[in-house]
């Protein structure tokens, strides 16, 4: 073959593979008749390092309930020949539908499912511009935790569309399953749900066991004993291994997430009861303080990363632990993909200094160390075929598809109590690409230790923009102290908030 | 329409049947969306609303207040003032090098036109990885050197992050005004250059006297096409360093395109889009008259 027509195949076929018209195993195949190892897929698909498959067993062997099939036979039929349309992230349960899973739905329903995956700041700007227009140009909506009270008018709630359609209602697809953590964090927005919880990222500790056990130190319970650890690391490890890490990018919604969990963990929220700012005050200072001194432990390109330098400094093994998403673990894990498969363990996020209720908190924020940056699915009140799309729906967040997502696609947390005891979740929880070992962390995180961003309108402006370039400039030695840096986000969220 | 009312038009003497489709183009894709953002700019996407709503003038005014928009155009003219000079004389200083015309020269050139081909979002890309504190190549070099600290990730350091932006610009670019600059070079007449070796001028002497005052207009020219660009960067601040720290490297353009596409605050992009449109005007119209430019 020549070189040029080589590249185009290999250029082919990897569009297909990202577009999910080609499964991870046929393209591997393909991949396989250029010469090329499994190693492709280490060009890091997708915009999160842990959005990529990270599983140890084939499609085939895995295929969604008969008896599910069969319900999506019967009631999708007067359906067949719709198209519904979905913009989303690209995460581990999108990932695992548009690759693996929509096909079945498809086959046994006749509807077509085109899925959008796109960087978050553009569904954002496609859901705004649909509801704006009422165009109905997306019938499901992707909707991260942060837009549910922007959205909640715009969505079916999923209870009503439940009993008011008992013809189309899933047999035993239990709402009830949801853990109640989820729902109120992600879904919920005053009484409504905004759909159901779909995805759920949350912060874990995830460390290296083999380096923790050479110096005699035991996974950190408390935040002042993470920063022990990570000193005693650094300085007897480093500069080729250091403690921990971060996603400290200025000016990236990644270091807001690093900051909320500091914040919390040290008794601080960032709004009070009347709706103002007080990430400034005392135990705000006290975390930046805190943050500070743990920073001088991370390798010292993280004020550059995201979540994806992050996870490839563990993965690389430049960080010996890390405060951060839980989806990480099972790529961590593939031996194929990482230099430290079976060498981490994972444990519930540090116990905070203090813990400010939610009624001390403003925008209904819920202060916990195990930040998450969950999101919902729904059906557009504008969708021109809302029936169809509410089927795709039950379907897509029903316990068994949560199941296979979660042993096709690895890493996120499931969003319903009975996928965590599934046994096919369960047999997955040994070392090894696409592990669930960590899931049973991830359940106690979200019931017990589980952080949510406040809901309001500006919060997208104020998390992705003015509180990371503040704290940007403030790593970068702009401003004297952490209180001064604290303050002058304080009057910026403040005119954010006049508008 | 008949056979003969085309053969007409085809014979006609008036150029506007052949400048239509052209006109249309312009007015779709140029005057209308130009019409379009003025009309925006007094207007403001209110989410709760789901409507536009009209401001008045409240956009043009938040931009006298708003210590972003002046940080933003401060960095930009910053970055355009010292990407223009770098290229300039690196790409003259190449350029005559290169005109030499000694073994290998040829091939050196196909080279560097090639760095002209890759998208600035890919170029961004491997200089954000080139200086990685980690493992970035440039960063080693650096270190080795002396020159700097292990410890300092340039990208995320704000006395440094904007150098740090400005190299891979100017690797990339140089070599377009090497390219104009050899064609310059090879259009002047030999004639003067005869005399004045008679005379025993220096090498120096005939760079500033003769080399140079022939250059002017092609290097106005190239500078005029480069600062253009130069004032709309973006890819190369997106990719690297999305702005920080802080905003020490947030260019207008960044700002622009943020406050439309992420914030949905439509009116007030508009309104830093038109700005930004505008002084470039400006600067375009006040260099050709100062330098004589003629196309």
């Amino acid at each position: 073959m020549k070189d040029s027509v080589k590249k185009h195949y290999l250029a082919s076929i990897t569009d297909k593979f990202v577009r999910g018209q080609l499964g991870r195993r046929e393209f591997l195949r393909a991949a396989g008749k250029l010469g090329l190892g499994a190693g492709a897929l280490g060009m890091g698909f997708g915009n999160r390092p842990f959005g990529a498959f990270s599983s140890a067993r084939a499609a085939e062997e895995l295929t969604p309930n008969p008896e599910i099939l069969k319900w999506l036979a019967d009631v999708g039929k007067p359906f067949a020949g719709t198209t519904l349309k979905l913009a989303t992230e690209s995460t581990p349960p999108s990932n695992a539908i548009n690759g693996q899973l929509k096909k079945y739905f498809e086959e046994a329903t006749g509807i077509k499912v085109e899925i959008e995956v796109l960087p978050l700041e553009q569904v954002l700007q496609k859901l705004t511009l649909d509801v704006a227009s009422n165009l109905g140009t997306y019938d499901l909506y992707y909707i991260d935790q942060s837009w549910a009270a922007s959205f909640s008018q715009d969505v079916f709630d999923p209870r009503e569309q439940y009993s008011a359609k008992a013809d189309l209602a899933m047999p035993n697809y239990n709402l009830d399953d949801f853990l109640p953590a989820l729902v109120d964090g992600i879904a919920k927005y005053e009484d409504r749900w905004v759909g159901v919880p779909y995805d759920i990222p949350i912060f874990i500790m995830i460390y290296r066991k083999d380096i923790y056990d050479k110096l005699s130190l035991k996974a950190p319970e408390t935040i002042e004993e993470l920063y022990t650890n990570s000193k005693i690391i650094t300085d007897e490890m480093g500069p080729n291994v250091y403690g921990t890490t971060g996603q400290m990018k200025s000016g990236h919604y990644s270091l807001e997430c690093d900051w909320t969990a500091w914040l919390w963990g040290h008794g601080g929220s960032i709004f009070g009861p009347d709706g103002t700012f007080t990430g400034n005050d005392e135990k705000g200072a006290a975390a930046l303080e805190y943050w500070t001194k743990l920073k001088a432990t991370m390798p010292p390109g993280v004020d550059g990363w995201t979540w994806d330098g992050q996870g490839q400094s563990v993965a690389q093994g430049v960080a010996a632990s890390m405060l951060s998403w839980g989806e990480f673990f099972p790529y961590f894990d593939d031996p194929t993909q990482t230099k430290v498969s079976g060498l981490c363990e994972v444990a519930v996020p540090p116990r905070a200094i203090s813990l400010r209720t939610v009624k001390e908190t403003g925008y209904g924020e819920i202060p916990g160390v195990g930040h998450q940056g969950g999101s919902s699915l729904a059906v557009s009140r504008y969708s021109k075929s809302p029936d169809a799309a509410w089927i795709f729906m039950q379907w897509a967040t029903c316990a068994d598809t949560q199941a296979l997502i979660t042993t096709l696609g690895g890493g996120t947390g499931p969003t319903r109590a009975s996928v965590y005891d599934d046994p096919r979740v369960l047999a997955q929880a040994r070392v090894g690409a696409g592990t669930t070992r960590h899931l049973p962390v991830v359940r106690e995180t979200i019931a017990k230790h589980m952080g949510s961003e406040p809901d309001l309108p500006e919060w997208a402006q104020l998390s992705s923009d003015t509180i990371p370039v503040s704290l940007g400039k403030y790593f970068a030695g702009s401003y004297g102290s952490p209180k001064e840096a604290l303050d002058d986000i304080a009057k910026q969220v403040g005119e954010v908030l006049k508008g | 329409m008949s056979v003969t009312q085309v053969k007409r038009i085809a014979i006609s003497d008036s150029p506007w049947p052949w400048l239509l489709p052209l006109v249309s183009l312009l007015v779709v894709f140029t005057i209308y969306p130009l019409i379009y953002n003025i009309w925006l700019s007094f207007h403001e996407f209110m989410p709760r609303k789901r409507a536009l709503v009209f401001v008045g003038f409240a956009n043009w005014v938040q931009l006298w207040h708003d210590t972003r928009f002046w940080g933003a155009l401060g960095v930009t003219f910053v970055y355009f003032t010292i990407a223009l000079a770098c290229e300039i004389v690196l790409g003259m200083a190449v350029a005559l090098l290169l005109d030499a015309e000694l073994p290998g020269f040829g091939a050196l050139r196909a080279v560097l036109s090639m760095t002209l081909v890759i998208p600035p979002a890919i170029a961004g890309m491997m200089f954000l990885l080139m200086e990685d504190p980690q493992f970035g190549v440039l960063t080693y070099l650096l270190n080795m050197l002396g020159l700097l600290d292990k410890a300092t990730p340039i990208l995320a350091t704000s006395s440094l992050a904007l150098a740090g932006v400005l190299v891979a610009e100017i690797w990339q670019w140089t070599p377009f005004m090497v390219l104009i600059f050899m064609a310059g070079l090879r259009s002047l007449p030999p004639e003067p250059y005869e005399a004045a070796m008679i005379d025993g001028a220096s090498s120096l002497q005939m760079f500033r006297r003769l080399t140079l005052p022939m250059m002017s207009r092609v290097i106005a020219v190239a500078a005029l096409l480069r600062g253009i660009d130069l004032f709309r960067v973006f890819d190369y601040v997106f990719v690297m360093t999305s702005g920080g720290p802080g905003t020490s490297t947030y260019s207008l353009s960044l700002y622009a395109w943020q406050q439309t596409f992420s914030f949905l605050k439509w009116g007030y992009g508009a309104t830093l889009s038109l700005v930004s449109l505008a002084i470039v005007m400006i600067l375009a119209n006040l260099f050709i008259r100062a330098f004589k430019v003629r196309w």
